[in-house]
């Protein structure tokens, strides 16, 4: 088992060591069968360990395997460790299998690209960085699979390095994940002065800090923030939409098999220091509430299909939050898995109806595509049913295991509830949106002139499509309400889980989220469907509020103002009164100076080798004549 | 210990110096140089071996086999300079190689 968790990890590095060293000697398409072919062999040691742990009995399945010490410095030993347990299977399993079909897919979606290497590369590298931070057996090589995963994010996301926006998107993603980082570290830095250690085994042993006390507040606060960035909630989540320019499989990856759902696994992972600090606890479940709604409102308005998607992820995420913020860790982690499936096939779709209309992503050119993409539509309903919460879709049973927690947790409870029973509404809402403006009515002037039938990618891109759609469909019957919950008995030997209401409150909480959930879909039909006047009428009597909903409730507005505006004044300030007068012209004149002396210096070199000797021989006298005078 | 003592030793080691640093100030062939210059080496061999018998250990021979070691080194380099400078149909004359003057 521990073998093959170690062959798990490194296989996606392999893959990319084979494909940057053979650069041009492997075709481009044999670039993408080793990516995804290694996150297959990543996937399958994922199997193999998950089946060796599940012949154990759940007090024993907790194992650790150092290969060498890492680093040292002082007392501190860090060891390139791992550690194997139901949560990391957990996260393995879901990191390599999706992304072991997103890679396949994009060997389809690719193709032709003229960099199509480096972008498998880059893929395989994404996977490895993933399941190096969820596999990692101590928080420092936590750390570093953390700053990998943006690091690799950073990398797709200004794949396409011509397009400026895509290189400013890049940018971003990496600024605001390094606030996060920073956070994540300086907590680290807490712990290593509280416990002298960063494994797990230590740290989270009782009595690191009291409950409650500055230090654990601020250690889980440090976490968070990290957490908060990496998973795009608010407020570091601006990163998130403007991802959106990487090729279709990147966000599909991202949002999916890895990087967002790192946050949610950060809290699971160290919910033993969260528990010491509940008011931040607390605050995690807030922050996903919010975000919940804020980006249901704004996914409202988008009109690019896939920024849609995009913000359906950060609310997705914000109800894993509400979870894992009220302890429910089985239920956030089931509804971080039935998630990846339900996105990714969302994402894979949308790409597939990129593909079909020459790289457009406008929703408001397309129209009436059920019928030229069956397959593709199909697959998009499946997933926007999942998305939606329709029974008995895989979102179903997750959103409903989350709601139910959140139901059971007292007043804060079920206020977060209360906000999380809107946001299934919103989600309703949105998801069939853009499903009916995309797929439904008559075929746009834009998509007849453009259609055209997927060339080789088709068949590469519908399978994993495929798979997806079933298991987007039938996902969710791994934990089913009144009969078994075997994600939650799978995980409880890492992180307990909070009790899920019971009875009538549970029964409340399906009935009332599924009907608001009907409910959506049901005024998506009635306004989007048939083209109801009523969105224009809204628009035209709450000016503000449209404006505010497209301009993202103004938080990248703000951020400019309180952070850019700011410092590209005072740079443009001492370039004028600093840089300019002091700096510039005196370089000039320092290196005129530095020239005219050298050129009376170099007289010294005559180029007489009889010369030189005799003034080394002089030299050497004397440096003699000194010792002899001062011994 | 039979034979001179080692101030003489030294003598004979100053004289060849001064006769080696002598070679390579006046001398314009580059060969005769390098072999000035090797004089000059070895006479720093003896000094060495000269100190060596008298301190009564091997630390001195241990230097000079590596002053030889390097002597060597330096006549290879230094005869591959000539001939390469000789392949230029150059005159061997260190006067006038000043192609390096500042």
């Amino acid at each position: 088992m521990i073998p093959a968790a170690w062959i798990a990890l490194f296989a996606p590095l392999g893959g990319v060591l084979v494909i940057t060293l053979l650069g041009q000697r492997i075709s481009r398409f044999h670039a993408g069968l080793v990516a995804s072919g290694s996150t297959l062999v990543s996937f399958v040691c994922s199997l193999i360990a998950f089946l060796a742990l599940l012949d154990e009995s759940p007090g024993e399945r907790t194992h650790y395997s150092t290969l060498w010490t890492w680093l040292s410095a002082g007392d501190l030993e860090f060891g390139a460790e791992i550690l194997v347990d139901p949560l990391s299977v957990f996260m393995m399993l879901v990191v390599s299998g999706v992304g072991f079909l997103i890679l396949s897919y994009a060997v389809g979606y690719m193709h032709g690209d003229p960099e199509e290497r480096r972008y498998h590369a880059y893929k395989a590298f994404f996977v490895f960085s993933m399941l190096l931070l969820v596999q990692s057996g101590n928080l420092l090589l936590l750390l570093a699979g953390w700053g990998l995963v943006g690091l690799s994010s950073y990398l797709l996301i200004n794949y396409w390095h011509i397009r400026a926006t895509a290189v400013a998107a890049g940018k971003k993603a990496f600024v605001m994940n390094a606030i996060g980082d920073a956070t994540f570290a300086l907590a680290l830095f807490l712990l290593i002065q509280r416990a002298g250690s960063l494994d797990f085994r230590v740290v989270f042993q009782e009595g690191i800090a009291e409950k409650s006390s500055a230090v654990a507040v601020l250690i889980a606060l440090g976490l968070l923030g990290g957490a908060v960035a990496k998973s795009a909630q608010i407020p570091l989540h601006t990163w998130l939409p403007d991802a959106m320019e990487g090729p279709t499989p990147v966000s599909a990856l991202i949002h999916a098999a890895t990087m967002v759902t790192a946050g949610v696994y950060l809290i699971a992972r160290t919910h033993v220091l969260f528990e010491l600090a509940p008011a931040i606890q607390h605050l995690a479940g807030i922050l996903g509430a919010m975000t919940i709604l804020v980006a249901g409102l704004i996914a409202l308005v988008q009109t690019d299909i896939k920024r849609v998607i995009a913000y359906s992820t950060m609310s997705q995420i914000g109800y894993m939050f509400v979870a894992v913020g009220l302890g429910a860790y089985g239920a956030g982690l089931f509804h971080l898995m039935t998630h990846a499936f339900f996105k990714a096939l969302l994402f894979m779709a949308a790409g597939i109806v990129i593909h079909a209309l020459s790289d457009e992503q406008d929703i408001r050119r397309m129209g009436g595509l059920a019928r030229r993409l069956p397959f593709t539509y199909r697959a998009f309903l499946v997933g926007a049913l999942a998305l939606a919460a329709v029974p008995p879709f895989a979102g179903f049973f997750s959103k409903d295991s989350i709601l139910g927690s959140a139901a059971n947790a007292g007043t804060l409870g079920w206020a977060l509830w209360g906000v999380a029973a809107f946001g299934a509404f919103l989600t309703a809402l949105y998801t069939f949106r853009l499903l009916f403006i995309v797929f439904w009515g008559e075929l746009s002037a834009f998509a007849r002139e453009h259609l055209h039938a997927p060339g080789f990618g088709g068949l590469a891109m519908a399978w994993p499509v495929g798979v997806l759609t079933i298991l987007a469909a039938v996902g969710g019957f791994l934990q089913v309400p009144w009969g078994w919950a075997l994600v939650d008995d799978w995980l409880h030997p890492v992180a307990e889980s909070a009790e899920e209401a019971t009875g009538i409150t549970f029964t409340f909480s399906v009935v009332a989220t599924t009907a608001l959930a009907l409910a959506g879909i049901a005024l998506a039909w009635r306004i989007w469907a048939r083209t109801d006047p009523l969105p224009g009428r809204l628009r035209r009597r709450y000016p503000w509020a449209a404006r505010t909903l497209e301009e993202k409730f103004y938080f990248d507005a703000a951020y400019d103002h309180a952070f850019y505006e700011p410092s590209a004044r005072s740079a443009a300030l001492a370039l004028q009164y600093v840089e300019e007068p002091l700096l510039l012209r005196s370089l000039g004149e320092l290196g005129r100076g530095v020239r005219s002396l050298s050129g009376r210096l170099s007289a010294v070199q005559t180029g007489s080798v009889r010369s030189y000797a005799l003034a080394l021989g002089a030299g050497a006298a004397v440096i003699a004549l000194v010792f002899l005078l001062v011994s | 210990m039979a034979g001179p003592s080692a101030a003489a030793y030294l003598v004979v080691s100053v004289l060849l110096f001064a006769t080696g640093a002598f070679g390579v100030l006046i001398r314009r062939s580059p060969l005769i140089i390098l072999l000035a210059l090797e004089i000059m080496l070895n006479a720093g061999n003896l000094a060495l071996l000269a100190f060596s018998r008298h301190a009564g250990n091997g630390d001195g021979q241990i230097f000079a086999l590596t002053v030889m070691v390097v002597a060597a080194a330096e006549a290879v380099v230094g005869l591959g300079l000539i001939v390469a400078v000789s392949r230029q149909r150059v005159e061997l004359d260190v006067d006038r190689l000043t192609s390096l003057r500042g």
